[in-house]
């Protein structure tokens, strides 16, 4: 393709011109810099009359990073600027994806973007440079992470193969979470990231899962929500990578599943594991783990004490994973043994349970699992 | 518009302490649905703030996203016109978030403290500047406020105004809220968008500029237009006649000789165009010529704030205000509430589980039962104390049952036409009803055989006693006796109604089968 070297030729040039503005005014005010450099620009696309292409801005971009990345904390004016310049190209490329008021992204322009930003490692120094960004441009950069990985060129995902490739990138984004500063924004492109399913199963089956449990219980309601966000997205979005997951990790992970998080004082946490726990519990694809889980009478015994909660809303929750006990055609003799020695409280606990909306599958199940409960005979064995 | 105020790339989290210890609440500021507002002092900082406690039992769907969203978009936010949160943080069910104080309140309620026929133009415009440049903000970074009204411009005591509340879980600053049954809709409907009402479509930023152009309204006159209809009315009038500005603006001459500017009306008829399309952008409409030459903040210090009272002491004015004149409907809600509580929550309460057996082999997780009944005591021993709970659920029921038999078999007889409606179709709610009488009688049955066993136990000793203090003795296990007869007697007649509810229902299953 001759265009780019067209573009990479004018590019210099542009430079060029604005490195000589630069030394004939060096004597004056950045200020006056700025606005020469502007108006350098301005005449050039007087002449030219060609826009900057998608494929300059994310090359300009790229440079000002090399340079926000190897020049640490050298307070000048000269840097200042450079940080402000790069604010204003990302904004920018954030409008070539997303638009603005007056008009939809253009996915050819999009196309070029992405192709470009992958190309080279902008990138990977645009998620290592973002605790240097203001927070617009963090913002603007985040945004820009999230939407290069939809873009397809000739229809490929291209961020995905990228990602494969440096896939050491992702322990950046989830120690983020360590970092009230730059949580929300490394969180968010992690989000991002994962749709692609390699890379939620490098997540997964990385050291960091375990450091999740901690996570969705920081301090910061904002940060522990965005990852218990994550963390509900890498355990329900790929099913099968989820479900080899499970198998593979059965043991640690409800282990610290029940102790941390369905256990926890805190009630947003407990709140929300149940939740989870039923959603992963009740998806088919994960049938073989919620055989075994709902043959644990540990488990059990933790489902029915958050079944006493008094909080209606985690009882119901409750209910859902409580409901796999029961209507377990198998169930261990142990099992029954709890089951029947509650039976008459368990009874007693559902004639009079039910959610504020009405809702006919919850009522079925609860018949199926009073009938279940009162059918039940204790086994000796 | 980048915001390039802040040089500092470091964009530090404020150091708010994020236990409720660090704070000490000093008064109550506003109540909405499910969250209240608190003027705190945090103790740390030595700085006033302002505490919004949501409650997060009441959000009923499992994953917290809308709040999550909110906080996320509440820390993430910085311009001088929209308030932002310092922290949020949980304590027990409730979300805390909290928020610098802005100590004059909302417009809202200053209107109605001090200025009741509305402000003066040249103050609105000064308010519908800062509040627009904060709009203009939410935009650009692609949020939508979805209920801009005075109730949610702030004012601080220097006359900075902040744009408060996005989200929608509940109204901060807000003393005339009311829980409103739209379940889908957001916003407060007078300020509400003709095509937030009835479209398909879906809001868009123009909802909001509509929602601005009321407001302007609402700071001019006290009040937002149609608001002597109520809610429901003022929708209907909405979408059917369309709300036409012009009109209004008729209207409103007629009345009274117009005090307001034509800048001011041309920029309100601009908000108010029916088709969203035509509205400005919000970028647009803060270059209209009525916000060219407001004056700055301090100028609505010494207009507005003049002893205005303190944020804290209006919001209680209100609460006796409306205490008074709202007190028909609180009754309502209140009786509402306390029949729930009677079928629900007080029985709840009794039949609350005091701990589940999981003694299987050798009680490995202790089972806990709260051993209230003095006369039983001698015979509880491990395994009978299944049959003790039961007893004591048993007792408790009657009691309900006896004081308020009425209610209760309304309960009763109500599931079971819910259960005719259904009809045949799905034969699960007959099962409910029938397993949940089954409990119960079994429970029956278990306490009689408690009872007859205790009768038993009490004859053993009565024979076996004898000697001087017979007689003593003997009154007091009669009164026992005398006791336990009642609770049998209040048990048969317990069961013969619960008979005659089973075979009401059964009846109805044949009905429904035949059917």
């Amino acid at each position: 393709m001759p265009f780019p070297k067209i573009q990479q030729r004018e590019r210099e040039r542009g430079k060029f011109s604005v490195c000589l503005l630069s030394t004939i005014h060096s004597f004056i005010q950045i200020s006056f810099i700025h606005s020469a450099a502007k108006q350098s620009i301005a005449m050039k696309g007087l002449f030219k009359s060609k826009p900057k292409t998608p494929v300059d801005l994310v090359r300009q971009t790229r440079d000002l990073l090399i340079y926000a990345d190897c020049n640490p904390d050298s307070r000048e004016s000269k840097r200042e600027e450079k940080f402000a310049t790069l604010s204003k190209l990302l904004r920018e490329l954030k409008q070539i994806l997303y638009g603005n008021s007056e008009a939809e992204p253009v996915s050819e322009a999009c196309a070029q973007l992405t192709q470009e930003f992958f190309k080279e490692n902008t990138f990977r120094l645009l998620i290592v440079c973002l605790p240097k960004l203001n927070l617009e441009a963090r913002k603007d950069a985040t945004q820009i992470v999230a939407n290069l990985q939809r873009q397809q060129v000739q229809s490929r995902l291209i961020a995905c193969d990228y990602l494969e490739a440096n896939i050491d990138l992702m322990d950046i984004l989830v120690s983020g979470y360590e970092d009230p500063d730059m949580a929300l924004h490394y969180g968010a492109m992690l989000r991002e990231c994962i749709r692609h399913q390699t890379v939620a199963r490098y997540v997964l089956e990385s050291e960091h899962m375990k450091k999740f449990f901690d996570y969705i219980q920081l301090p910061n309601f904002d940060i522990a929500a965005d990852a218990a966000a994550t963390f509900k997205e890498l355990l329900t979005r790929h099913k099968s990578t989820v479900a080899e997951f499970l198998s593979k990790n059965y043991d640690w992970f409800f282990a610290e599943y029940n102790s941390k998080l369905l256990e926890s004082p805190n009630y947003i946490t407990r709140r929300q594991a149940i939740k989870l726990l039923g959603d992963i519990l009740l998806d088919r694809s994960n049938s073989a783990v919620m055989t075994r889980y709902a043959s644990s009478r540990d488990n059990l015994r933790i489902l029915m004490n958050l079944l006493r909660e008094s909080s209606k809303s985690i009882q119901i929750e409750a209910f859902h994973v409580f409901k796999l006990f029961a209507a377990n055609q198998n169930k261990p003799a142990d099992i029954i043994g709890i089951l029947v020695a509650n039976r008459s409280k368990l009874l007693r606990l559902f004639a009079d349970f039910k959610p504020d909306k009405e809702d006919e599958q919850f009522e079925a199940d609860k018949a199926q699992v009073v009938r279940e409960i009162a059918g039940l005979e204790p086994r000796e064995n | 518009m980048a915001h390039d105020d802040e040089h500092d790339p470091k964009t530090k989290r404020s150091h708010y302490p994020l236990n409720p210890n660090g704070y000490q609440i000093l008064d109550e500021i506003g109540r909405g649905c499910s969250a209240i507002v608190y003027k705190a002092l945090c103790t740390t900082t030595s700085t006033v703030v302002a505490i919004k406690s949501i409650d997060l039992d009441r959000s009923t769907t499992g994953d917290f996203d809308n709040i999550r969203r909110e906080a996320k978009t509440m820390s993430l936010l910085s311009h001088p016109n929209v308030l932002k949160a310092h922290c949020s943080f949980t304590v027990g069910p409730r979300l805390w978030v909290v928020m610098p104080f802005m100590s004059a309140g909302s417009l809202q309620s200053i209107m109605a403290s001090s200025f009741p026929n509305g402000i003066s133009e040249n103050c609105i415009s000064i308010i519908l500047k800062e509040t627009l440049m904060g709009l203009c903000y939410l935009h650009d970074q692609g949020h939508l406020h979805r209920d801009i009204k005075a109730g949610n411009i702030l004012m601080d005591s220097n006359g900075s105004i902040k744009l408060a509340d996005f989200g929608v879980s509940a109204s901060v600053y807000e003393t005339s809220s009311r829980c409103l049954n739209l379940n889908e809709i957001t916003g407060t409907p007078y300020w509400m968008a003709p095509e937030v009402i009835h479209s398909h479509n879906g809001y868009s930023y123009k909802a909001d500029i509509w929602s601005f152009g009321i407001t302007a309204l609402e700071l001019a006159h006290g009040r937002p237009p149609l608001s002597h209809l109520p809610f429901s009315e003022s929708l209907v009038m909405k979408i059917t006649r369309g709300m036409r500005f012009s009109e209004y603006q008729k209207e409103e001459e007629k009345g009274k000789k117009s005090k307001l500017s034509k800048y001011f009306k041309e920029m309100v008829g601009l908000c108010l165009e029916q088709d969203p399309c035509r509205r400005p952008t919000a970028a647009k409409l803060l270059k209209h010529y009525l916000f060219k030459n407001c004056k700055g903040c301090d100028f609505l210090v010494k207009n507005l704030l003049h002893g205005l009272p303190s944020v804290e002491f209006r919001f209680k004015e209100t609460k006796v205000q409306r205490s008074g004149s709202m007190s028909k409907e609180h009754e309502d809600e209140d009786d509402d509430d306390e029949e729930e509580g009677l079928i629900g929550s007080n029985v709840k309460k009794h039949r609350r589980i005091s701990g589940w057996n999981f003694s299987l082999d050798a009680c490995q997780h202790g089972p806990v039962f709260p051993l209230v009944d003095s006369i039983s005591g001698p015979s509880t021993n491990t395994s009978c104390g299944d049959e003790e709970t039961a007893k004591q659920v048993a007792f408790s029921g009657e009691s309900v049952v006896s004081e308020n038999e009425g209610s209760s078999r309304s309960n009763v007889t109500d599931g079971s036409e819910g259960e005719v409606c259904i009809g045949g179709g799905s034969c699960v709610d007959k099962e409910v009803v029938m397993g949940s009488l089954m409990t119960l009688k079994r429970s029956l049955d278990d306490q009689r055989e408690k009872v007859i066993y205790m009768l038993a136990v009490v004859g053993a000793e009565e024979t076996s006693g004898g000697g001087g203090e017979f007689g003593g003795k003997e009154e007091k296990l009669m009164q026992v006796i005398e006791k336990l007869k009642l609770e049998l007697e209040n048990e048969k007649r317990k069961r013969t109604s619960l008979e005659m509810e089973l075979e009401f229902l059964k009846l109805n299953i044949t009905n429904t089968s035949d059917v």
